[in-house]
């Protein structure tokens, strides 16, 4: 599967849906069929989400899922910005740079691929977990979240998964304590030939430990801030054993076994 | 639309339109060919090069503060031999001026890089960054004193025939001084303003936002800051100066020109809407026309005391 092969265009999209899912946590739903016909798994969109605001800059969205020209982007507000964006009314035009970033890759020959979501974790994982399924290759999801209400889009995962495990901080529901402890577990049983994490940085970086000690490979999907979104400005770095990368264009994914995790691993950093 | 003469000089340049890009803000240009006809721009002014490949400052390099930005990118860049391989190569085959924006840790290498850039027929000019406040050594610190801008402008001119641009530090006390000095060592144009010398801190996690600590501000929040600092130096300096500091529109652009800017660069802004720059030459264009002003050059210093109130 090739990813980010199309390429880049603003395109001036509507809010058609924005509903609550949690608290602090909803979907958007923007029509842009240009973008929705292009994206791929794990691509990202940069949102301008109100002009004449006091904040200027656009923020970058992982879409969830495309289909029938719309976009669907899972958000949890933690700022002005996507407070707006929880604000915005259907109708409300909103424009979009998109796609962008490199998406996940399925490798040749996977049949069985394990999907490790951490809270909102899971907003890059929709397409991807449908285009899974469509190529025929199994998938497990291991989705943790602070609490019951946190696990978002259970029924698109249950749809498309063979198996699901959950976990919860709190014990609300599944197995009480983090994902990793899941993933963990999992791995041993029954050694998939992928796997794809999203969540926060140490629980990522968790994860592809444990995946290079099976010998598993691991794509993670990383959080950068971002000015431009298209790789020019060199706000959104990631070391790599290849060097310093943007997220914006070399990523968001990144083969797990290529990420620095430590400033003290980048010989680019001056002591 | 009647036409309008939009072409303006820089030294021994001649632009298309006075609408550049400002440095560091747009890749090499490359990167907004998607969104950016970069054959109608006035110039692209690439990023900062220096002589060895810089690595940069650590992460979070960027906050978002009221109308505006910090960042501590930290000038990384490939080095000037890749960078000609690589982004000059490509630049090459565009039809638009090449202006570069030089960094260094010295004055040797501060002329290094000129004097390798002197044979890239490509380049229509050098923009020399005394003004970067991310670097630890050289950046800011060559452009907030006379003697030090003399200098750098003085070795720089031994090594190149082109154009050559000196970008000014807003962080100084009297900029016009600065200007002065440059001028007097051969600089054909200064252009600015750099970032200001800011600071972020997050309440939640009391660790300043930015990995380096201190940054630059950029964007709208600078506009008038910028707007005084080119009135200054375009009434104390007989070159050409090239403003800029969150311009995102026409009007905005005039006002620079008002000021006495010749030309405009256009930088945050391009992150906000990559075709920026595009609104800005054709709103320009449009701002001309609708007032009888036949060239686009009668706008530099029209808001001087001198010239006379416009009638309206
Ligand atoms: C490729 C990519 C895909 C993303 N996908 C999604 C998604 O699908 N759903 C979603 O809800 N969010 C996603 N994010 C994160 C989202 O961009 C930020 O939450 C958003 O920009 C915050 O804007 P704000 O104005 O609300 O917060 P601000 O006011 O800008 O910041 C509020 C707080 O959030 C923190 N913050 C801001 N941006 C980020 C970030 N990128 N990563 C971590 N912390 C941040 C700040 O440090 C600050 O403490 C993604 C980010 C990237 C880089
Ligand atoms: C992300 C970023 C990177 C920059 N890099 C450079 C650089 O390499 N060299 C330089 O002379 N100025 C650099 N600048 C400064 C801009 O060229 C410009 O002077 C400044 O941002 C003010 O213009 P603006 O408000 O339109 O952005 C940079 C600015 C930003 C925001
Ligand atoms: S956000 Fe500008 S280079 Fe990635």
């Amino acid at each position: 599967m090739t990813c980010g092969a199309h390429r880049p265009a603003v395109e001036k999209a509507t809010v058609a849906a924005n509903d609550r899912m949690a608290r602090g946590v909803g979907v958007v739903t923007l029509k842009a069929p240009a973008t929705a016909a292009a994206i791929a798994p794990g691509q990202f969109v940069h949102l301008r989400i109100a002009e004449g605001a006091d904040f200027i800059l656009r923020r970058p969205f992982s879409v969830y899922r495309a289909h029938g020209g719309h976009l669907e982007i899972l958000y949890q507000v933690v700022g002005v910005g996507t407070r707006a964006l929880s604000e915005a009314a259907p109708g409300t035009a909103m424009d979009l740079i998109g796609p962008l970033g490199r998406g996940w890759w399925v490798p040749e020959g996977a049949a069985h691929a394990l999907l490790v979501a951490g809270g909102l974790g899971v907003a890059p994982m929709g397409m991807l977990v449908e285009c899974l399924a469509q190529r025929g290759v199994a998938v497990t999801l291991a989705h943790g979240a602070p609490t019951s209400e946190r696990l978002l889009a259970r029924e698109l995962f249950e749809a498309n998964c063979r198996r699901v495990e959950l976990a919860t901080d709190d014990g609300s529901a599944g197995a009480c304590g983090f994902v990793t402890a899941l993933s963990e577990e999992i791995i041993a049983a029954d050694r998939p030939d992928v796997i794809y994490a999203c969540g926060p940085e140490p629980m990522q970086r968790t994860v592809a430990a444990q995946a290079t000690a099976a010998g598993v490979p691991c794509q993670v999907s990383l959080e950068r801030l971002m000015a431009c979104g298209i790789g020019a400005c060199l706000s959104c770095v990631v070391s790599t054993r290849d060097g310093r990368k943007r997220a914006c264009v070399d990523g968001p994914v990144f083969d797990a076994a290529d990420v620095l995790w430590e400033p003290s691993e980048d010989p680019e950093v001056r002591a | 639309m009647s036409a309008v003469d939009m072409r303006v000089r820089i030294g021994d340049l001649e632009l298309r339109n006075p609408v550049m890009t400002a440095s560091g803000t747009f890749g090499s240009g490359r990167e907004y060919a998607e969104f950016v006809d970069l054959s109608r721009l006035g110039a692209v002014v690439t990023k900062g090069v220096s002589i060895e490949p810089w690595s940069g400052n650590e992460s979070p390099r960027i906050a978002e503060t009221p109308c505006g930005m910090l960042n501590s990118i930290g000038l990384q860049n490939p080095g000037v031999e890749a960078f000609c391989a690589n982004d000059l190569a490509w630049l090459a085959a565009q039809d638009v001026p090449v202006i570069v924006n030089v960094v260094g840790h010295s004055v040797d290498e501060y002329a290094a890089v000129a004097a390798q850039l002197d044979s890239e027929p490509v380049v229509s000019a050098l923009e020399v960054n005394i003004s970067c406040p991310n670097v630890d050594a050289g950046g800011m610190a060559f452009g907030t004193t006379c003697a030090a801008a003399a200098e750098v402008t003085r070795a720089v001119r031994a090594e190149t025939r082109k154009t050559l641009v000196v970008k000014l530090s807003p962080n100084v006390t009297d900029i016009a001084e600065i200007a002065r000095a440059v001028e007097a060592e051969g600089a054909d144009g200064v252009s600015l303003i750099n970032t200001l010398l800011g600071m972020a801190i997050d309440t939640r996690t009391f660790a300043p936002k930015l990995a380096r600590g201190v940054g630059g501000l950029s964007g709208p929040a600078i506009r008038p800051v910028a707007v005084r600092m080119v009135w200054e130096v375009a009434r104390a300096v007989a070159v050409p100066v090239i403003g800029m500091g969150g311009v995102t529109c026409a009007e905005d652009a005039a006002e620079f020109m008002l000021a006495g800017a010749a030309a405009v660069a256009v930088g945050t802004a391009n992150f906000v809407e990559p075709s920026a720059t595009l609104s800005v030459i054709d709103g320009l264009e449009r701002f001309c026309a609708e007032r009888g002003i036949a060239r686009v050059a009668e706008l530099t210093g029209a808001a001087w005391p001198e010239r006379g109130k416009r009638e309206t």
